[in-house]
């Protein structure tokens, strides 16, 4: 039978500490599991009143409601996958926390669309970084059959070098142009005839931020 | 008149020449694309083929029959964009834009697109703008324009902040659309996508998606006529697929909308301003005869014939306010010359000018009788406060809107165009009917006790309707005539005075005549009977009435 003999510096302390920060660590990475998934879901981002802009387009798509009850939360799309990615992308996103409490007023529906482009392509970039990895979460593009004809044909055929992204945006948020076709003053006229501003109201809001 | 300022038509080197002025191009048919092909064939065109052959394949289909596709020309040859046009778009990593123009187009097409530019065609949106939301919004609403006026019209498309195209302007094909480029026009209005065939353009269907019902009823025009006649019978004869499409060399079956408005015939080139040949405008309350200004920019204006030709070289205000220099005035004789000289292919110089007599004189007639008294009445209801400014919220508006723009323009459009039919029953015949049973009713009804003032000297001006005042004067086409003259009566009847014939009490007309005819009537006890009116005025006694009456013509056309 072999003794197990712990080494000499494996003192009281030591071992106590170990225990201690083992189930701590547990702990602590249930701690993020849960943070995460509450994170990334729904109730938790619209509890920021900008967010809700973007919930509003988000419910008339079939990412939310779909014929066979499938439904693509927040953190779905739009955060990793696996835990140090997952918290990553938590980390990195407290950039917006700080900005939603120190920058422009997002809450104000006018602010928050002259800011909508930005923050597309910023998501676009992000997508198209990750080669569109979180919509392989559920989407195979082996699977994709479509409801037409020729939908399998084309995403077996003609998707060679392309990520989902180049091709599917402006699916499930307001249409926002591409950047490199967005025209900063057209955005302003629409945002102000929307909203029944005076032109030039757009470029002063954004000026004065 | 303007058939005596038609000058004699010469097939010559002079007409080659007047033409050559006009179109500042010889070509007697479609110019061919004078770029070098290095100019096309974008290498990332295939892609976009390899998808839409799957994602719209009628589409892609379309194309690959075109001549576009033989020529090497793909989808991003006419699609590709600059980033900084309005309306570019990313797509499937290129930029594009959903609309091609007429400048598009022009990159390879350039003739084309400088004839059309200036045109009534690619005017049509810019004429009427301001028009539209008279008829269009107050007596509709704004859905209207998008699915009527703008369709064939043009739409001024809006590209909306976000890039996508606003749909209450688009999709459209209308002749005159304002394009976000600036240039104005469609070509697939005429030419339809994607294929671009030069027989689909030849044909009379072309025209009809505008061109038909109460307003411009062309293709019915067209198809009553006995061109239209000739064309459904011999319709495999008209080499439609043709390389080049001479009239009179490459087809002689029959002419369509194209042959005579556009098409090369003869010494005369083809041409895409549409309304080059036409002398008249025939959609106007009255009718007048127009200059085509051709301006040094590359624009176009026309100008009513009644005012002096502006000078060569002189400055000209345009609809829009700018100034250009004038470069070249074609007259409306001219540009009949040019219409006349298609004619000439196929019809003798005679029987042309005939032709062209006939319909200037129905055009004519419509002004003077019809158009201008319509007008003048109107506009003397208007200056007394009689009407309100605001139109068509008084029933005298739409029936003074129907009597030009709908009866009056078949009338002369049925005239230009040889259909019987069209230029009277549907035509000049509806204008007659109402100009007296609800134009002149409704308004003497809305002029009250002002209507000897207003109306009554706008008709004894226009010297036309004098039979108005002859009441008695009777005529068998509505199947009743006065009963027989005293004389021919078997009854003796008293107090026949100087011996007169039932002749001179018929030709005096008087109101006791006509009270005798009712009382005659009212006692036969068949008069109610159509039957029993015809016989009561046949056959000698209705003879004897009509030669009375002057009508034995008619009676014998009857």
């Amino acid at each position: 039978m072999i003794k197990l003999e712990a080494p000499q510096f494996i003192t009281r302390h030591v071992l106590f500490a170990l225990v201690a920060g083992g189930i701590g660590g547990v702990v602590f990475m249930f701690f993020l599991l849960e943070f995460d998934h509450y994170t990334s879901s729904n109730a938790f981002c619209t509890t920021c009143h900008s967010m809700t802009y973007a919930d509003d387009s988000y419910q008339s798509t079939p990412h939310y409601n779909s014929p066979s009850g499938v439904r693509a939360s927040c953190g779905d799309c739009h955060v990793s996958e696996g835990i140090i990615m997952a918290t990553y992308d938590h980390a990195i996103g407290t950039k917006d926390l700080i900005k939603q409490l120190f920058g422009p007023d997002y809450d104000d529906p006018v602010v928050n669309l002259l800011h909508l482009p930005e923050a597309a392509f910023a998501a676009r970039d992000w997508f198209r970084k990750r080669d569109s990895a979180t919509c392989k979460r559920c989407h195979t593009l082996e699977a994709i059959q479509g409801t037409r004809a020729n939908t399998a044909a084309i995403h077996q055929e003609e998707t060679e070098g392309k990520s989902c992204i180049d091709c599917h945006y402006n699916l499930v948020h307001r249409h926002v142009p591409s950047e490199q076709t967005f025209k900063r003053e057209a955005w302003n006229a629409m945002v102000e005839e929307e909203f029944g501003l005076e032109p030039g109201t757009a470029a002063e809001l954004l000026a004065n931020e | 008149m303007m058939f005596s300022l038609l000058r004699p038509i010469c097939p010559s080197a002079k007409a080659l020449l007047l033409v050559c002025c006009m179109l500042a191009s010889s070509a007697a048919f479609a110019a061919k694309v004078a770029l070098d092909p290095s100019n096309w064939g974008h290498p990332e065109g295939e892609n976009c083929v390899s998808c839409h052959e799957k994602s719209s394949p009628g589409l892609a289909q379309q194309w690959h029959d075109s001549a576009h596709k033989t020529a090497g020309v793909n989808c991003l040859d006419c699609h590709q964009a600059e980033a900084a046009e309005p309306d570019a778009i990313e797509h499937e990593g290129q930029v594009i834009a959903t609309i091609v123009s007429p400048k598009d187009c022009g990159r390879c097409h350039e003739k084309e697109y400088e004839e059309q530019a200036g045109s009534v065609h690619a005017e049509a949106y810019a004429i009427i703008r301001d028009r539209i939301p008279a008829l269009a919004h107050n007596v509709t609403g704004a859905a209207m324009q998008a699915a009527g006026c703008d369709q064939c019209h043009g739409s001024l498309v809006k590209v909306r902040g976000d890039g996508t195209l606003d749909p209450k302007t688009w999709p459209n094909s209308g002749i005159g659309r304002i394009n976000p480029d600036g240039s104005k026009g469609s070509c697939s209005s005429c030419h339809g996508r994607h294929a671009f065939s030069k027989a689909q353009a030849r044909e009379p269907s072309a025209c009809v998606r505008c061109h038909s019902g109460p307003d411009s009823p062309d293709k019915e025009v067209f198809e009553a006529s006995k061109h239209g006649m000739l064309y459904a019978a011999q319709r495999e004869q008209m080499n439609l697929h043709a390389d080049t499409w001479v009239a009179g060399k490459d087809y002689t079956a029959a002419p369509t909308c194209t042959t005579c408005h556009m098409g090369a015939a003869g010494k005369i080139p083809t041409t895409h301003d549409v309304g080059l040949r036409n002398a008249w405008t025939l959609n106007q309350p009255v009718s007048y005869q127009q200059y085509l200004v051709l301006l040094a920019d590359g624009s176009k204006l026309e100008l009513p014939a009644t005012a002096k030709p502006p000078k060569r070289g002189s400055e000209l205000e345009k609809a829009d306010g700018s100034v250009a220099k004038v470069k070249a005035v074609i007259s409306p004789d001219r540009r009949r010359t040019v219409m006349s000289m298609v004619c000439l292919e196929c019809h003798a110089k005679g029987f042309t000018e005939g032709f062209m007599t006939q319909f200037d004189n129905v055009v004519e007639l419509y002004n003077s009788k019809f158009g201008e008294p319509a007008e003048a009445i109107m506009a003397g209801l208007y200056e007394r406060d009689l009407l309100t400014p605001l139109p068509f919220d008084e029933p005298l508006e739409f029936i003074y809107w129907e009597l030009w723009h709908d009866e009056g323009a078949r009338a002369r459009h049925g005239a230009s165009m040889a259909s019987a039919n069209h230029a009277w029953w549907e035509g000049m015949y509806l204008v007659g009917r109402n100009f007296y049973s609800r134009f002149l009713p409704e308004a003497r009804a809305v002029a009250g006790d002002q209507a000897a003032a207003i109306i009554d000297p706008v008709l004894a001006e226009s010297g036309k309707h004098e039979w108005l005042d002859a009441p008695s004067q009777a005529n068998p086409i509505l199947g009743w005539m006065p009963p027989p003259a005293p004389a021919a009566d078997p009854m003796p009847v008293p107090a026949v005075e100087d011996g007169p014939s039932a002749a001179s009490t018929t030709d005096a007309g008087t109101a006791v005549g006509a009270a005798q005819a009712r009382a005659v009537g009212a006692e036969m006890p068949d008069a109610d009977e159509p039957g029993a009116a015809a016989d009561a005025v046949e056959p000698d006694a209705a003879q004897a009435a009509d030669q009375a009456g002057g009508n034995s013509a008619d009676a014998e056309a009857d």
